[in-house]
C-alpha cells in the first residue's frame, strides 16, 4: 500500500489529470504482452525530467518500488508492478526533441514510439533501423530497457547498436548524461552498460539515437518450402554462400495459415514453411544477391522463389509477418512466445526438438521467427480451460529454453529476461556472473527499489503464460 | 623503438595460461592487497594513462587459444591473449572478418584492443569493438570468472556487462575470452583517393558521399601534413568501397573524379595499412611526440580539423579527429583551447616521461563519479592498473 502522504505528495506535483489511482483505472496497468499480472499502486504520468526526480525522491522518501513503463508491450512482465508502489507512465515524455539530420542523430523522450521516429524523417532518405514487430506501439524507452531487436537487426544490430546517449535518474534522484552524439568518448560505457537493463537500474528519460541513410535498392524474396527442414537448410547455405541478407523471418506452416486468414498477405495455404528474406543495398549488389538467394534456397529444396514484384506485395508480405501475434490471437484463446536463441547451424535440429516436444505434451506449437540470426520464437498455443493445459505448457516452454541452451544458445534474443524468465537464469549463467549482475543492480539501486523482482532468479516460480497482448484481431502491427 | 620506462619499471609479467589461471593470479595479488600492472601485449604501453608501479605484473600474451569456430554460424571464442593479426588471418581462410583495422594491428592482442577500444577506418559500416563483440569472459580481482553474452549473435539475457570492460583500459577486470561474430568478405573492393586544395572542398565532398547511394565502407580525411606523409598532396578524401565487381565500377564512375587515384588489391591494402598503423609510426618517429584525439559531430569535423596546424586524420563519417604533435605541450595548449570551446578531447598518446604530469582527459563529464563507483565495486583498493584510465582512474 502506498502511503497516504505519498499519494499526497505525487497529486501535488502532478496534478489531478496527472496521476490515476481508482482501481479501475489501474487495472488497465497490471498487466503487458503477457498475463503476468500485478497492480501498482499508482500509476503517474511525468512530463519532464523534473518531474521524474521528483516522482523519485518521493518514491524514496516513502520506501515505493518504481516501475518504469512505456507502451506495456513487453512480452517478459517487464512493466508489471510486481511489488506494487509506483509505475511511471513515460506516455507523456513523447517529444522527438531534436531531429539532426547533418549529424544523423535525433534526440527523442523515451515515450516516443519507435515507428514515429522513422516517420519523423520520412521524405529525408534517413531511418530508425532497429524495428521490433510491434514498432507501431512500443516506445523508445522500452526499446532502450529491452535492447529490443527485430527482423531488420540481423544486418543493421539490435538497440545498443543505435543508442548513443541516455539522459537517466537514478533512484536516489541523481541525473546522469551519458555518452552523447559523439562516438568514442573515454571513459566507461555507461549507455551500453544500461541499454537492456530492463528498468532495474534507472529509468531513462532522453535517448540519443543514430539515424541512417535508406539503401537505394530493397528486395523481398518469399521462398516457399513442403519441409521446414528444406527451409532451416536455407539459412545455414545463405551464411556458407556468403550472401548478406539484411532480414531471414521463417513462418511455419501452421503460422502461414493463421497469417493468411488475418492478413490475406499472399502467403502459401499448403507449404510447410516459408522463409521471407529481404536484400537491401546498392542496386548491382542487390540483384546479384536476388539470384544467389535463389539458387541457395532451390538448393536447399525450395518449391518456389518468389520475388515481391510492387512496394505493395513487399509492404502486405511484412504486415503479415509484423501482424502475427494478433493472427493467432483470432485462433488460440491463450499463447506462450518463447524467445530463445541457437548457433543459426543448428536451426534445423531445434525445429525437430520443438515438433517432439510439441507431440509429447499434445500442444501444438507454431513458429515464426527472425531465422536469420538463430532467434527462435516458437508459440505455443493453449487453452486455460483445459485442465493440465498450462502445467504442460510450462513444461514444454522450458523444455525448449533448455535445448537452446544446450545447443549454446540463450533463453533470450529481443524479449527480455523480465519476470518470465529470471528463474531460469541460473540454467544458463553461473552464480559468480548472477552475483556480478546483482552487484551493479545494487550500485545503482541499493535498496532495490527499481522493478524489482525481474531479471535476476528470486527463488519464486511464476505464472508463465502468454495471450494476445492487445485482445484477438485488435492489433494492427 | 625506445621502451619506456614505465613498461620496464614494472616486474616481469607472469603469463597465465588460461582464463582460470589469470582470475587465480589476480586473486592471488589482490589477497596480498599488491598492485597489479595488467596487460596484452604492451603494444599501447603509451596510450591513455602510465600504470603507476605495480608490485605485480601480469600479462595475457600466452593466453592464444581458439576456443570455438564454426565458421558456418558466423561466430569465433578466443581467449583475450590472441594476436589480433593471428585472428584476422585465420578467419580470412573461410573468407571471414573482424573489420577492426586496429593500430598496431601486428602485435595487439584482442583484450588489449577491447580494452582500449580501438578500431580504424572501416568502423564508419561495421562500428567498433562494441558492436562486434557478443560475448566475454573477464577475471575479477576476487578469482572469479564472470561471463557476459555468449556466442550466439542476438542475446539479452542479463546485464551487457561487456560493454564496461570495451574502453576500460584494464582497470575494472582482466577480459580472459572474447566472442565476436564475423562478416562476410565482400566479393570487390575499391579505394579512392579524391584530392582537394581547400578543407571546404573535401567537407562538401565528403558530405555529398555520405548522402549518396553508395555508402562507402571507410571515409576517411587526410589534411595536407599527413597526406604528405603517405606520398599525397593537398587534403585527401580517401573512400573505401566494398560490393560486387559491377558495383565497384559503378562506384567509380560516380564517386572518382577524373583527379582520384583508383586503388585496388596490394595497393589498396598497403594505402589502408598505412593509415591504420599511422600512430604506430608516429610515435616510432617522434619519442617526444603526443596525439590527441577528438570527438565531434560530423558537422563539427570542418571546424576541429582547421584547428589543427599539425598532421592529422578523421574518420571523417564518424567524427574522430587524430591529431600528431611533435611536442607534448603543443598538444596540451591545444587542448586546452578544445575544451574552452566543448570540444571532447583526449590525450591519447604522450611521450613517457611527461605522461604523469599532464592532464590527458581535461573534462570528465559528471557521470565520472558513476565511472569511480563502478571502478570501486571491483577494485574496492585500487589495485588494478591504477591511473591507466587516463589518470583519473
Ligand atoms: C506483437 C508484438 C511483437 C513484438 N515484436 C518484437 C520484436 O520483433 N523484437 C523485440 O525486441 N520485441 C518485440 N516485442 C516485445 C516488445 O514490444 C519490446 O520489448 C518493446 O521494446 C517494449 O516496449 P514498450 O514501450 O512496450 O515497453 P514496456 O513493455 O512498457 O516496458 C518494457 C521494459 O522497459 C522498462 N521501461 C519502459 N520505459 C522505461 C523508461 N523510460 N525507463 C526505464 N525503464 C523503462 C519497463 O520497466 C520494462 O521493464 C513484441 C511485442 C508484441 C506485443
Amino acid at each position: 500500500m502506498l502511503p497516504a502522504k505519498a499519494k499526497e505528495k505525487l497529486a501535488q506535483l502532478l496534478g489531478p489529470r496527472g496521476y490515476l489511482d481508482r482501481p479501475e483505472d489501474l487495472i488497465l496497468y497490471e498487466y503487458d504482452g503477457s498475463v503476468d499480472k500485478a497492480r501498482p499502486d499508482i500509476v503517474v504520468f511525468p512530463r519532464t525530467t523534473e518531474d521524474v526526480v521528483a516522482i523519485v525522491r518521493i518514491a524514496r522518501e516513502f520506501g515505493v518500488p518504481i516501475v518504469g513503463r512505456g507502451a506495456g508491450t513487453g512480452l517478459s512482465g517487464g512493466s508489471i508492478a510486481r511489488a506494487g508502489g509506483i509505475t511511471v507512465a513515460f506516455s507523456r515524455m513523447n517529444r522527438i526533441l531534436e531531429i539532426d539530420l547533418e549529424n544523423e542523430r535525433a534526440v527523442v523522450q523515451p515515450g516516443v514510439v519507435n515507428l514515429d521516429v522513422t516517420l519523423a524523417v520520412d521524405g529525408s532518405g534517413y531511418f530508425y533501423a532497429p524495428d521490433p514487430s510491434s514498432q507501431r506501439a512500443c516506445t523508445i524507452g522500452g526499446n532502450v530497457s529491452e535492447n529490443a531487436g527485430g527482423p531488420h537487426t540481423l544486418a543493421y544490430g539490435v538497440t545498443t547498436n543505435h543508442v548513443l546517449g541516455l539522459e537517466v535518474v537514478l533512484p536516489d534522484g541523481t541525473v546522469y548524461t551519458t555518452g552523447g552524439k559523439e562516438l568514442d568518448l573515454p571513459g566507461y560505457d555507461l549507455t551500453g552498460l544500461l541499454t537492456g537493463s530492463e528498468g532495474t537500474m534507472v529509468l531513462v528519460t532522453k535517448v540519443t539515437v543514430r539515424l541512417m541513410r535508406k539503401p537505394e535498392l530493397v528486395k523481398t524474396i518469399l521462398a516457399i518450402y513442403d519441409s521446414d527442414d528444406d527451409a532451416g537448410r536455407t539459412v545455414a547455405e545463405i551464411t556458407a554462400r556468403a550472401i548478406t541478407p539484411v532480414a531471414v523471418e521463417m513462418l511455419d506452416g501452421v503460422m502461414l495459415k493463421m497469417v493468411e486468414q488475418a492478413t490475406h498477405a499472399g502467403y502459401p495455404l499448403d507449404a510447410a514453411a516459408v522463409l521471407l528474406i529481404e536484400l537491401e543495398g546498392i542496386r548491382e549488389v542487390v540483384e546479384e544477391q536476388v539470384e544467389q538467394i535463389r539458387e541457395a534456397a532451390q538448393s536447399c529444396g525450395a518449391r518456389e522463389v518468389r520475388l515481391a514484384k510492387s512496394a505493395e506485395e513487399r509492404e502486405l508480405l511484412w504486415k503479415g509477418r509484423k501482424n502475427a501475434f494478433g493472427a493467432i490471437g483470432r485462433v488460440s484463446p491463450t499463447y506462450y512466445v518463447q524467445d530463445g536463441v541457437v548457433p543459426r547451424t543448428k536451426i534445423v535440429p531445434t525445429l525437430r526438438f520443438i515438433g517432439e516436444v510439441s507431440k509429447k505434451y499434445g500442444l501444438i506449437i507454431s513458429n515464426i521467427f527472425h531465422a536469420g540470426d538463430g532467434n527462435m520464437h516458437p508459440i505455443i498455443l493453449f487453452d486455460t480451460r483445459k485442465a493440465g493445459d498450462l502445467e504442460k505448457t510450462i513444461a514444454a516452454g522450458e523444455e525448449i529454453l533448455q535445448y537452446c541452451i544446450d545447443a549454446g544458445g540463450s533463453i533470450t534474443g529481443e524479449h527480455g529476461v523480465g519476470m518470465e524468465k529470471n528463474e531460469m537464469m541460473g540454467h544458463l549463467f553461473s552464480a559468480e556472473t548472477l552475483d556480478m549482475m546483482r552487484r551493479f543492480k545494487e550500485l545503482f539501486d541499493p535498496d532495490n527499489r527499481m522493478n524489482p523482482g525481474k531479471v535476476l532468479p528470486t527463488g519464486k516460480g511464476c505464472l508463465e503464460i502468454r495471450q494476445p497482448a492487445l485482445g484477438p484481431g485488435a492489433a494492427t502491427y | 623503438m625506445e621502451k619506456s620506462s614505465q613498461v620496464t619499471l614494472q616486474p616481469s609479467p607472469v603469463l597465465p595460461r588460461n582464463p582460470q589461471e589469470l582470475a587465480d593470479a589476480l586473486a592471488a595479488a589482490a589477497t596480498r592487497n599488491r598492485t597489479i600492472a595488467l596487460a596484452g601485449a604492451s603494444s599501447k604501453h603509451l596510450m591513455a594513462g602510465p600504470v603507476e608501479p605495480a608490485d605485480v605484473s601480469l600479462s595475457t600474451a600466452a593466453m592464444t587459444r581458439v576456443l570455438q569456430y564454426e565458421p558456418r554460424d558466423l561466430t569465433i571464442s578466443v581467449e583475450a591473449g590472441m594476436r589480433y593479426a593471428d585472428l584476422d588471418r585465420l578467419v580470412a581462410q573461410n573468407r571471414q572478418m573482424i573489420p577492426l583495422d586496429p593500430p598496431f594491428s601486428e602485435t595487439a592482442t584482442v583484450g588489449g584492443i577491447l580494452a582500449s577500444n580501438t578500431s580504424g577506418p572501416r568502423r564508419r559500416l561495421y562500428g567498433t569493438a562494441r558492436d562486434l563483440v557478443i560475448g566475454m569472459k573477464f577475471a575479477t580481482l576476487e578469482g572469479k570468472l564472470v561471463q557476459s553474452g555468449g556466442t550466439v549473435v542476438k542475446n539479452v539475457a542479463g546485464l551487457d556487462m561487456g560493454k564496461i570492460m570495451i574502453g576500460s583500459f584494464g582497470t575494472l577486470a582482466a577480459i580472459a575470452v572474447v566472442n565476436f561474430k564475423l562478416i562476410p568478405r565482400p566479393a570487390a573492393e575499391a579505394s579512392f583517393l579524391l584530392p582537394f586544395d581547400g578543407l571546404d572542398q573535401a567537407i562538401a565532398a565528403r558530405n555529398r558521399i555520405l548522402k549518396g547511394q553508395t555508402p562507402p565502407i571507410a571515409i576517411d580525411l587526410l589534411n595536407p601534413l599527413s597526406s604528405a606523409q603517405l606520398g599525397y598532396k593537398g587534403h585527401l578524401l580517401a573512400l573505401r568501397l566494398a560490393g560486387n565487381t559491377v558495383a565497384i565500377e559503378r562506384c567509380r564512375r560516380e564517386l572518382a573524379a577524373r583527379d582520384a587515384l583508383v586503388l585496388e588489391g596490394k595497393e589498396e591494402a598497403r594505402f589502408w595499412k598505412q593509415v591504420q598503423e599511422y600512430t604506430p609510426h608516429f610515435l616510432e618517429k617522434f619519442s617526444q611526440g603526443a596525439v590527441v584525439r577528438a570527438s565531434c559531430t560530423l558537422a563539427q569535423l570542418k571546424e576541429v580539423m582547421s584547428s589543427f596546424e599539425t598532421a592529422a586524420i578523421a574518420r571523417a563519417g564518424s567524427g574522430i579527429c587524430y591529431a600528431y604533435f611533435t611536442r607534448a605541450d603543443a598538444a596540451v595548449r591545444w587542448l586546452t583551447s578544445a575544451t574552452g570551446r566543448d570540444w571532447k578531447a583526449i590525450i591519447e598518446f604522450a611521450p613517457d616521461d611527461q605522461r604523469d604530469r599532464l592532464d590527458l582527459w581535461p573534462a570528465p563529464g559528471a557521470e565520472l563519479e558513476m565511472m569511480k563507483k563502478i571502478k570501486q565495486m571491483f577494485d574496492p583498493n585500487g589495485l588494478l592498473n591504477r591511473g591507466r584510465l587516463f589518470r583519473h582512474i
